[in-house]
């Protein structure tokens, strides 16, 4: 019999699994996927963020860099835009290997900064760079020209694209956390200088992390680009865009396998539906509630939703202490 | 002529990112807390400034001093409510707290004050000065004198006061602070009622020769981290020198290289220090 | 009357139970989506156009005999669908291409719109726009001017406004008059904010400017929410040219007016392209020290007895301010849809679609002051237009071409006193 503890992940993505599939409502189902694709991101972020404790505001980079990677094929070379991914998730590795070493220096909130103003000047660089559609942005496929374009109108192919990719990810986080990896990045994030003097190679593996945290980031920037068929250097390299996945993170439960998921299975749906309730009031009412929710937990749950529910996450307890 | 004009324009601008920076100083460097919704206090401050001026036809004489004890009271508030109980979780609880709060605060703004951007009349404090073909604003240097001054109280109060070194012991260690018998909690309270007020005399004055709009706290934000880290957190001097070095040198570009491309100089040079001094100018390493 | 009060006050909750939303479709109401940015960046514009366009439903809902011949205006509701009335559903773009995308597809599969408008900014209406051609929901673009909108070879996407070249011709040739009077239009100096409108305007400017042989002096981008334009403005003095063309957002055009003063610098000729310059708040903050600035529209609020007057008035009792070329160009831009649903006789989108394939208005049956609406393959309408109109005291008023003008240009820019 397979103990309850390893059989409950795998009953979540089934449910995740099935889920869209019970609705036929087309905006629901959209939502799913937006909730999928936004845990991606958030999971992505979690390696670097939440179990080395390097809290990344530049990972819009990541993004920007994947969504761009993918329109541009398009735009400039006719390519379907999923084909940009793999050249997105190449040119993140050259960028973590480029920004990785200067800013992993830095500590706290310096190291905060500090990408935050790397992933500003990414932007600005794109929005004077012509090639790249500068500030009018770039455009995907108006029709599908082949199966090839993942041009839907449904929103379900999406949700299940997003789905492998998030198994994959958390499958890959899953191991990572079992092994020596996962040990010494738990290590990094609760003192830097403590692993150091035990010997943990503190540099080398935050550059892994950041690799794989990157490189799934720009996935997820692709798949969006996909999706969506609209990038500008806002909606690609935008401060929000990493904001949010912070935000995400944080309010699931950093460093925990589902802490992400969590996160953006209430905050995603919780955006779109006080956007759907409260929006075409033109009142701004759909942000203040979503900033009220948000700062309720955080209030309440310092530690993240992970912290309300330890079977999320079996440390909870030590996590937020 | 226009180098020097430029110099002045940037230390007016300079003084101004100093100004609206220093509540975030005290606050972030105090306690180590990253106040995501501290445009949102200036905001709040310039609608203060405006409403004063607009309904009670009071100048800023009155109405800075009012968005000082205004922003003192709100500062307090939401230290209890909020910043209190999140402080004992990680970091990125203190984000997403301030986070929300930031979209509460400039929703609500917009929901009660209309998205329409308003404008305190240019001839309030409207006078310009004109040395020797410098032309420098009136307004603009009534901003940078107070940011000079709002600066040296700060490090006075911190470097000088009884108060000031019972702040900073609650800053170091809380614990090791509540052992020697300074209760913690009142001291961050105050620390964040000072940080609010001081955002509330930047933003009486900013709004003398600014838009006001819910959404203008936006502009100075990203700036006013960048300040704040680039001066060395909790060093008050440093991010007023800061604030001056960065005003100077986004006139300079935005001159030379064209203003579009001048915060591409701001923070290149900021990552560039921090590759050479990665705690900031003035920090503690 | 009753039926369409209760189709607004009962959206929110269609918008979160579909199932309900067939009962309202019961109804013969004629439900057409709105996406605007009622919050974000262009909050200040999109909350306008969301009043406008209350007010233009108003209008083609209850009698307005004194507004005919405006379209739909001297009937109750739309005639040829038995006098059904039109219900607007907003959705909030908050700025952001990927959440306007989001609306489009809530406004098709959830609240069963059979048209759509929108969306303000030219990047949230190319992603909403895509979303409807996906669905076969026709889609009325009164606002957005970024030209690749109707590069796209898209059926069902239709755009009344004028864009960026019209614009540019619009400007040169003023210039071109202007100069005629012996004042110097040869250097143009560009201004312009370094988002997809501003971009996409400057570069028709300068390649309008080009193919008639004119080099534009200075091109400044610059950044809408940065703090200071001072360096800009010193840039502007030194190069010192005849003329300088404002494409910038409101608080931007805010501080330059104030920069100006503060650095002492009146250029001969200012011109603003709409936005900025057209916002009531850019008036009332500033306008005592623009005096003589230039800007576009294509709505004047003309005599006391015309449409545009009455409807000016109308807007006025309603939100205290007046109309400007923004709201009015997104109310026409709804007129011409509920036109075309009037005229297909039908809700189906695909003959909606081949009634504004059809559409042919003339001037005299518009609120605004293009030359008619008739759109080419793209959707481009074809007669857009627009006048230029000049700042003088505490309103603009139209200067130029002659034949439409009330007042005289003044030129030079005065500023302030």
């Amino acid at each position: 019999m397979i103990p309850l503890r390893r059989a409950w992940p795998v009953a979540v993505l089934v449910i995740l699994a099935i889920a869209p599939f019970l609705t036929a409502n087309p905006f629901y189902q959209r939502v799913a996927a937006l909730v999928v694709l936004a845990a991606i991101s958030a999971s992505a972020w979690n390696v670097i963020g939440g179990y080395a404790g390097q809290i990344s505001f530049g990972h819009s980079i990541y993004f920007g860099i994947g969504a761009y990677a993918s329109l541009l094929l398009f735009g400039r070379f006719g390519l379907p835009p999923i084909a940009g991914a793999p050249l997105g998730i190449v040119a993140s590795f050259v960028v973590s290997l480029i920004i990785g070493p200067p800013t992993f220096r830095l500590r706290g909130h310096y190291f905060s900064m500090g990408t935050f103003a790397i992933a500003a000047l990414a932007e600005i660089l794109v929005v004077n760079w012509k090639f790249a559609g500068g500030a009018i942005g770039l455009m995907g496929p108006a029709m599908p020209r082949s199966l090839a374009d993942l041009l839907f109108r449904n929103s379900l192919p999406y949700y299940a694209i997003f789905l492998a990719v998030l198994a994959l990810l958390l499958a890959l986080t899953h191991l990572m956390q079992r092994s020596r990896m996962g040990f010494y990045l738990r290590a990094i994030g609760a003192g830097e200088r403590a692993a150091e003097s035990l010997g943990v190679p503190v540099q080398r593996y935050k550059l892994y992390a950041l690799l794989i945290s990157g490189a799934f980031t720009a996935l997820a920037g692709s798949l969006y680009a996909v999706m969506i068929g609209f990038v500008d250097p806002e909606s690609g390299f935008g401060i929000l865009i990493s904001v949010n996945m912070v935000v995400i993170a944080a309010l699931g439960g950093v460093g925990t396998l589902f802490g992400p998921l969590a996160g953006a299975i209430i905050l995603v749906p919780l955006q779109e539906t006080t956007n759907a309730l409260l929006g075409g009031s033109g009142t701004g009412a759909a942000y203040v509630a979503y900033g009220l929710i948000i700062m309720l937990i955080a209030r309440f749950s310092p530690g993240g939703l992970a912290e309300l529910w330890p079977l999320i996450n079996r440390n909870g307890r030590r996590r937020a202490a | 002529m226009i180098l020097l004009q430029l110099v002045s324009d940037g230390l007016q601008l300079g003084a101004v990112y100093a100004l609206f920076s220093s509540g975030l100083t005290l606050i972030w460097g105090m306690m180590n807390v990253m106040n995501f919704a501290h445009g949102q206090f200036v905001m709040l401050a310039m609608y203060v400034a405006f409403f004063c001026f607009t309904l009670l036809k009071v100048g800023p004489a009155f109405f800075v001093p009012l968005a000082a004890v205004g922003l003192f009271g709100f500062g307090v508030v939401v230290y209890l409510l909020l910043v209190r109980h999140v402080m004992r979780g990680p970091m990125l609880a203190q984000i997403i707290s301030t986070f929300g709060l930031a979209l509460v605060l400039q929703y609500s703004a917009l929901w009660a004050f209309s998205a329409n951007f308003v404008s305190l009349p240019t001839t309030l404090v409207g006078g310009v000065y004109d040395l020797g073909g410098v032309r420098l604003s009136a307004a603009r240097l009534l901003a940078g004198a107070t940011a000079i001054a709002l600066t040296a109280g700060m490090h006075l109060l911190l470097t000088r006061t009884d108060l000031g070194s019972r702040m900073l012991a609650v800053s170091e260690d809380r614990v090791a602070a509540a052992l020697v018998g300074i209760r913690p909690d009142p001291m961050q309270a105050l620390a964040w009622g000072l940080g609010a007020a001081a955002t509330g005399v930047a933003g009486g004055l900013i709004a003398l020769f600014f838009y006001v709009s819910p959404d203008v706290g936006n502009s100075f934000t990203l700036l006013a981290f960048v300040t704040v880290c680039l001066g060395g957190f909790g060093s008050v001097p440093g991010a007023l020198l800061a604030g001056l070095v960065i005003g100077v040198v986004e006139s300079f570009s935005a001159y030379w290289l064209g203003p579009a491309t001048k915060d591409v100089v701001v923070y290149g040079l900021f990552v560039a220090l921090l590759w050479v001094r990665p705690q900031g100018m003035f920090g503690r390493a | 009357m009753s039926i369409s009060r209760r189709g607004v006050l009962a959206w929110p909750a269609l918008a979160v139970l579909p199932a309900l939303s067939k009962h309202a479709m019961a109804a013969e109401t004629v439900r057409i989506g709105y996406i605007e940015a009622l919050t974000g960046n262009a909050a200040a514009a999109g909350q306008s156009i969301k009043q406008a366009a209350e007010l233009a439903v108003e209008i083609i809902n209850t009698p307005h005999p004194d507004l005919a011949p405006l379209t739909l205006a001297g009937t109750a509701g739309l005639p040829n669908l038995g006098g059904a009335q039109v219900a607007l559903t907003w959705a909030d773009n908050q700025g952001s291409p990927a959440v306007a995308a989001s609306d489009a597809l809530r406004l098709i599969t959830q609240d069963h719109v059979i048209a759509m408008c929108g969306a303000y900014q030219s990047s949230c209406t190319l992603t909403s726009s895509a979303v409807a051609e996906r669905y076969g929901i026709p889609y009325l673009a009164g606002e957005s001017a970024a030209a690749n909108l109707t590069e796209r070879g898209y059926k069902w996407f239709f755009r009344t406004t004028p864009y960026g070249p019209d614009f540019a011709k619009l400007y040169l040739d003023f210039l071109a008059d202007v100069a005629k009077g012996g004042l110097a239009t040869g250097r143009i100096a560009v201004v312009h904010e370094n988002t997809d409108y501003g971009t996409s305007v400057a570069d028709s400017m300068v390649s309008t400017a080009a193919s008639r042989g004119i080099k534009i002096a200075q091109r400044i981008a610059y950044n809408a929410n940065g703090t200071d334009v001072s360096p800009q403005v010193l840039e502007l003095k030194k190069g010192n040219p005849d003329v300088i063309i404002f494409i910038s957002y409101t608080s931007d055009s805010i501080l330059y007016l104030k920069t100006m003063k503060t650095l002492d610098y009146r250029p001969p000729i200012v011109i603003g392209d709409d936005s900025g310059f057209s916002d009531p708040s850019f008036i009332k903050a500033v306008g005592p020290i623009a005096q003589g600035a230039l800007n576009r529209s294509a709505f004047v609020p003309g005599k006391p007895d015309s449409i545009t007057y009455k409807i000016n008035a109308l807007f006025k009792k309603r939100t205290g301010r007046d109309m400007d070329d923004t709201t009015a160009r997104s109310m026409q831009g709804l007129f011409v849809l509920c036109d075309a649903i009037n005229r297909a006789g039908s809700t189906k989108p695909e003959a909606i679609r081949e009634a504004l394939v059809k559409t042919d208005l003339p001037a005299s049956q518009l609120l605004i002051g293009y030359k008619g609406v008739k759109f080419n393959a793209q959707g481009q309408n074809i007669l857009a237009y627009s006048l230029m109109i000049q700042l003088q005291g505490e309103s603009y008023v139209p200067v130029w071409p002659a034949d439409q003008a009330s007042a005289k240009l003044e030129l030079p820019f005065k500023g302030w006193t």
